[in-house]
Formats: C-alpha cells, structure tokens, sequence
C-alpha cells in the first residue's frame, strides 16, 4: 500500500499538500465556470472583471436555449443511441467472447488474435468507408448509422473473453447434466458471473458513444437528430453570443455523468486501467 | 450460482477427472454452437471494421466521383443472390494521392502543428500525473480517495462540452485566464490571435482533461507495487530517494510507458478541441492532421485523398508507438 513507513518531515508533508490542493482547485475551477456562466443572466457574464459567484438565473437561461434549439432532444437522442449502442455492443461482445473463453473450434486463437489486432487502430480509419457504407444503405442522417459501426469492440470480446475464462467448466457441466440449454449457459451462468466486467465494458462503450463527435458530425444534419456533442458545437459554431445559454448546454452535457462517475466510480477507473482505449 | 449449481459442481468435483470427461462424453455435443455465438460479432465486424479498414486502403489509391450506383458484382444462386454493390464512384489514379502530400503545404503544416502540441502537451502532464499519483499513494496523506475522486473529475467531460468551457476561459478580453494573469501583473496573453499561444492553450486544455486520467493509471500501477520490495529496500538501508530510483521507477516503468504511447496515439487524433477552440486559426496553426484529414473528405470530398492521409496518420502513429516501445525497453 504505503510508499515510505516513516513519515517524512512536517515542512515536505505541508509542501504535498499544498501541491495537491493547488491541482485540486485547477482541476476544479472550469467546473465552476461553467456553473457561474450556467447560472448569470447574459448582460453579467461577460464583464470584466469576471464573475465569480453563481446567480439564480439557470431556468431562465434554459428556457432561453430552449427557444432556440431543442436540446433537451438532444440530451434525449445522446442517452438513446449511446444506450442502444452499449446493450447492442455487450451482447455481440459477452456472446462471441463466451464461445471464445469456454469453446474448442477450428481456428480459434487465429480468430481471436485477428480481432485482437485491430485494437492498435484508430477509429477514424474506418469513417470515410463507414460514410459511403451508409450512404449506400440509404442510413445517412439516421440514429441507426450511430449505432451499428463499432458493436463489434475489439476491446469489448477481449475483456469478456478474459473474465469469462476464469468461470469453472464444472459449472457448465453440471449445468449442462442439469438439464440447461447451451444458451442458458450463457445467460444463466456466464453473464451473472461477469457482472463487475460487464458493467466496465459497458462504462466503456457508453462514453465512447456519449463523446463521439467526429463520425456523427459526418453522418448527422438534421437538428432534431443530433446528440449533445453535435447540439453544442451548433451552438457554438451559429449563436456564439448566447454564452450563458452555452454554458447551460455544457452544465447539462457535464453534470449528470459526473454524477454517474461519482457512483460509479470503481467501474470507470477499472475500465480505464483495464484497457489500452481512450475513445 | 444457486445452492443447487454450487453442490452439484462439488458432486462432479468429487467423480475426479476421469469420470468428469467421461460425463463430458456423454453430454449431446453441438458442434455449431461457438460458430452460431460468434457469428453475430463477426458479421458486425466484416462489414463496419475489416471492410471500411481494407477499403480505405483501396481508396486511397483512386479520385472520388460521389456516391457509387449499382453493383460492383452480383451472383445469382437460384436461391437467393450475391450482390455487392459499388459503393463509390471512383477513378484509379495509382499513387498520385501520395506523391501529392508531398506537395501539399498544409500537410505539412497540420503534421507540424499536431507534434508541437503533442510537445508542449505530454511532458508536463505525464509529470504531474505522475507525481500526484506518487503523493497520493504516499502513507501520510490524508484522504486520499476523496483527492484522487476530485483530481479524476474531467475523465467523466464531454470532449466537446469541455472544450467550450476552454473556449470562454481563453477568451482574450472576457475569459478567466487572461483575468488572472492581469491580476498578478503580466500583460493578458493572445490566446485567440497569437499563433504559438493559441497552440500552448490547447496543450493546457489537453492536459486539463487527460492529467486525471493518466493518474488513475499511474496511481493503480503504483498500488501494484508488492510492498515486501520497499521492506527488502529498507533492511539494506535504501534511502527514499533510492527506493523511488531503483523499487519504484522500474516496477512503475511498463504503466508509464502504457500513458505515454496512450497519450500519443491520442493526440495524433486530435480533432475535437481545434474544431471547437480555435477552428484551427489563427492562420492554419491549429490545424491538426485529423482536422485537416475531416477537411478534405467532408468539406471538400477529395475522400481519395483523405484515405490516403488517413493511412499516412496510421502509419506514424503505428511507428511513435514502436519508437516510444523501444526505447522504453530499453536498459
């Protein structure tokens, strides 16, 4: 656990902690920022000197941005696709990655080490056939076009493949004298006994789609589709001036999944640290 | 696992091996199973990961016209038909997509711009993310779950959402930073207007959002450290600054590595913050290679272009990763 047993000097101990507060406070201060921004009304936000307490103004900015764009459908369509995306992704994942943890066939570890290697690419390397692929299915501007490319997670068959080789073959087995079906062997046995990987994977792929900005950005153009990445760069890009209204959007982007991360924290920091992905 | 599962696992357990394969035997086999389970993973994969990989390829070596029409081929097998069809327009042009980056100054440029800020980036971050890891971990800091939570925070950001918090905090006459550095006595800075500033606010917005991330990284590595080798270190009389030198640095060096060849792949992608931030000005200094890659297939639809920059951007970032992997293990 611990680095050093003795403690050393009460000067070096001070130095320490002030260090760590100073990162403390830059890591906290655009935090705060956006919740002043969120809550000013727009004539006090952009003075000088800055603001620095929050007003009481955030339902009305909201209503504001509201009038202006449907963000709350945005917020809407980005839990959507992202939820859909992730349940999509650990089943195609958690199932494959059972056959390859608990299965002989032909050319297993072949199959299994080709997937693999295409962890080390980038995902933009696939955008421009993706783009054509769902131009052709007539899926452009469509959540269907979010949602089928990048289910089949190179990562995602590796974690399931890992965590579902250290459940027992006598528990299939007997499972299976039990009278089970080879697919209750999956549902009955395997993903219960996976839950904490399930549930990192599923950290994974939620974030990966929450913050993808790039590939929607190529296949989405009606507003009333667009996630919350799409909604602020819009924003941003056509009514520049309505900063507190931005911020609103932003404190509402931010919050609820910082939330999340403070619930969820143990899942978050091992699907971090499981996995070579930064999405 | 039921009571029921568990006890009948411990009856098998106790039949030993040779009865187990013997009931093994006797169970009905059902050979397509692990094919009928990885089937579904495999088709996603063919057609939106190995197919868009290998197509990429295909056009980088071609100029597009638009969107293809009919079929590339079709095959009609009585039963049902094979049809693929031509997905893109195109013309073979050879290598001429390459030789033409050779060329192109904002190429060049967009390289350029994405090493710097990799540059001013990655160093400062990788040290203080590895240095908060280190005091974290270290026996007389007082919670240090509740610092480590709150130093993780912008893990949890939205990359663009983040990115337009920068975007009002550098701003050059209302933002928050320029306020600050007013008020201890510098002249406020040119983020927006200033080519090298405007990169160096980018690095800082980086290291903003990924210093949390690298340490949970480094912090979990650190906690991997089996403690018997400071014990080992400390009966042979190791000073701290020998314990860090010769337990810590080389048991933490393959997670150190893992953030650094992380944080390069990274920023070689680098697209959102630009986009957002600075829009790649002042005067294309911003630009990165992905930005300029995005330019070129959806602004200007040269995607024949763009695939062939797409597998250069691949490339590099495939041969930093090596690089960086040698010379990490070396010594």
């Amino acid at each position: 656990m611990s680095v050093a047993s003795k403690k050393p000097d009460l000067p070096v101990q001070f130095g320490v902690y002030i260090s760590l507060l100073i990162v403390i406070v830059l890591t906290l201060v655009p935090f705060y920022w956006m919740i002043v921004g969120a809550t000013l009304p727009q004539d006090q936000f952009f003075t000088y000197p800055p603001r620095f307490l929050p007003g009481t103004h955030f339902f009305e900015n909201l209503a504001d941005l509201r009038d202006r764009f449907p963000y709350l459908l945005s917020i809407w369509n980005s839990i959507f696709v992202a939820t859909v995306y992730t349940v999509l992704s650990l089943f195609l994942c958690s199932l494959a990655g059972f056959a390859f943890a608990k299965y002989e066939f032909a050319y297993k570890e072949y199959l299994f080490y080709f997937i693999l290697a295409t962890v080390v690419l980038p995902v933009q390397i696939m955008i421009i056939p993706l783009f054509l692929l769902m131009a052709n299915f007539g899926l452009l501007d469509t959540h269907i076009a979010l949602i089928l490319p990048f289910a089949a997670n190179p990562v995602g068959i590796f974690l399931m493949r890992q965590s579902m080789k250290s459940i027992p073959d006598s528990w299939l087995d007997s499972a299976r004298i039990d009278g089970a079906s080879e697919f209750q062997l999956y549902y009955r046995i395997a993903l219960p006994s996976v839950k904490p990987a399930l549930a990192a994977l599923a950290v994974i792929l939620f974030l990966f789609q929450w913050n993808a900005f790039l590939y929607p950005l190529v296949v989405l153009t009606s507003e009333e589709l667009f996630t919350i990445p799409l909604a602020i760069e819009r924003l941003v890009g056509q009514h520049r001036l309505y900063f507190d209204q931005i911020m609103v959007a932003t404190a509402l982007a931010i919050i609820p999944i910082t939330i999340l991360f403070l619930l969820l924290q143990k899942y978050f920091v091992r699907g971090f640290a499981g996995t070579a992905y930064q999405p | 696992m039921s009571i029921r599962e568990h006890s009948s696992i411990q009856a098998v357990r106790t039949e030993g091996r040779i009865a187990r394969n013997r009931v093994r035997d006797s169970l009905p086999s059902f050979p397509g199973v692990p094919y009928l389970y990885i089937l579904p993973f495999f088709i996603f994969f063919a057609v939106f990961l190995a197919f868009p990989v290998v197509y990429t390829l295909y056009l980088s070596f071609f100029e597009y016209h638009g969107v293809g029409e009919g079929f590339l081929f079709a095959i009609d097998l009585g039963v049902f038909a094979v049809e693929v069809p031509r997905i893109s327009n195109v013309e073979f042009v050879g290598l001429e997509n390459y030789t033409r980056m050779v060329g192109d100054g904002l190429f060049w440029l967009s390289m350029w711009n994405t090493v710097i800020i990799t540059v001013f980036q990655m160093p400062l971050m990788v040290l203080v993310s590895l240095g908060v890891a280190l005091a974290l971990n270290a026996s007389f800091i007082k919670l240090s779950g509740l610092q480590r939570t709150l130093i993780a925070l912008p893990v949890s950001a939205n990359f663009v959402a983040y990115s337009t918090i920068f975007l009002m905090i550098f701003s050059e006459q209302f933002g928050l930073a320029n306020y600050v550095i007013q008020l201890v006595g510098f002249e406020p800075i040119a983020w927006q207007s200033d080519r090298w500033w405007a990169r160096v606010m980018l690095a800082i917005t980086l290291d903003w959002r990924w210093m949390g991330y690298n340490m949970l990284i480094l912090f979990a590595g650190l906690q991997n450290i089996p403690g018997r080798l400071y014990e080992a270190a400390e009966i042979d009389g190791a000073s701290a600054w020998q314990k860090f030198r010769y337990v810590t640095v080389p048991q933490l060096k393959p997670m150190l590595l893992f953030v650094i060849v992380l944080s390069t792949v990274g920023s070689m992608q680098l697209f959102s913050e630009p986009f957002i931030i600075t829009e790649g000005g002042p005067s294309n200094s911003t630009i990165t290679i992905l930005y300029y890659i995005y330019d070129q297939a959806f602004v200007y639809f040269n995607l024949g272009y763009a695939s062939a920059l797409t597998y250069v951007l691949v490339g590099v970032v495939t041969a930093l990763s090596i690089i960086e992997m040698k010379i990490g293990g070396e010594d």
